[in-house]
């Protein structure tokens, strides 16, 4: 077991170090290499932060999604470990979204926060995922705690395409998506001066989030064997 | 305040949250794997013990 550890402890240390040259790549390009926008100016270089931050949070949020269907169907563990791991790191980045769009919309909007519909559907998904964490901590009876954060996974993932659509279906402050357009492809939409960084961070984030979620994940498992180890001991 | 304040304080946030999180859960792992090492080592000489 100890060998296992060790090389899976390898396979990640690489793959934090990818992870790592990735982040300083995208922290150049966005911070130096990139030009200002014509309009926005500086403040638009936060949009190399926010955009790769909510494509991450919804990633995770539908391997939760994912997770939790599998658990709900076929029970097994490790189902529930995916699902429990990604709805902590979403939460993270779910989080860091809005606190990059607030910062963002100082200086763009002249206010740290609007209720306008987009934002708002992004607070109840950061609640909603909030309260699957708080769930999943406050319940004693482990296996109906994790078939109730399943549905309530499966109910907040739901979320994600009401916040995607929000800015088609009201009239919002919002600006309309840059990268999932229905209608154009992301170099149509922006120039590649601007595309590129955003695309490098983008890159940078899902190493991370792949990076971190094998981390969590593990936490999971060694958890795991310490509950069987100690529920044998018992017996 | 610049436009170069608000480009600062959002990366300082993003990367410390992130910096602390990774930290936090590297530090939640190797305890945890502290635990199991320490469980294992102990219940070897229990199943020896038995057969």
């Amino acid at each position: 077991m100890a060998k296992i550890s060790q090389i899976s402890g390898k396979r990640n240390g690489y793959f934090g170090a990818l992870a790592l040259v990735s982040i300083l790549l995208g922290l150049y390009w966005g911070l130096v290499q990139a030009p200002p926008d014509a309009y926005q100016g500086e403040v638009q270089r936060i949009m190399y932060l926010h955009i790769p931050s909510i494509l991450t949070a919804y990633l995770s949020f539908f391997l939760v999604f994912v997770g939790s269907c599998l658990y709900l169907w076929k029970r097994e563990k490790r189902d529930d470990i995916l699902a429990y791991s990604a709805a902590e790191i979403g939460v993270l980045f779910t989080a860091l979204t809005i606190i990059e769009g607030s910062i963002w919309g100082k200086p763009t909007w002249g206010v740290w926060w609007t209720w306008d519909a987009r934002l708002t559907l992004t607070a109840i998904l950061l609640l909603i995922f909030a309260g699957y964490l708080m769930l999943r901590s406050l319940t004693e009876e482990e296996n109906r705690g994790a078939s109730s954060a399943a549905v309530l996974g499966i109910i907040g993932f739901l979320d994600i395409p009401l916040i995607h659509m929000s800015v088609y279906w009201w009239r919002t402050l919002h600006q309309p998506p840059s990268i999932l357009r229905p209608d154009k492809a992301p170099w149509e939409n922006i120039a590649w001066p601007l595309l590129t960084p955003l695309l490098l961070n983008l890159a940078a984030f899902l190493l991370l989030y792949f990076y971190l979620l094998s981390l969590r994940f593990r936490l999971g498992e060694v958890n795991e064997e310490i509950k069987a180890l100690k529920l044998s001991r018992d017996f | 305040m610049g436009a170069w304040y608000f480009v600062f304080l959002a990366y300082g946030i993003v990367w410390s949250a992130i910096l602390i999180y990774w930290l936090t859960l590297k530090r939640r792992l190797a305890r945890a794997e502290t635990e199991l090492a320490e469980l294992c080592a102990s219940s070897e000489p229990q199943a020896n013990a038995k057969t």
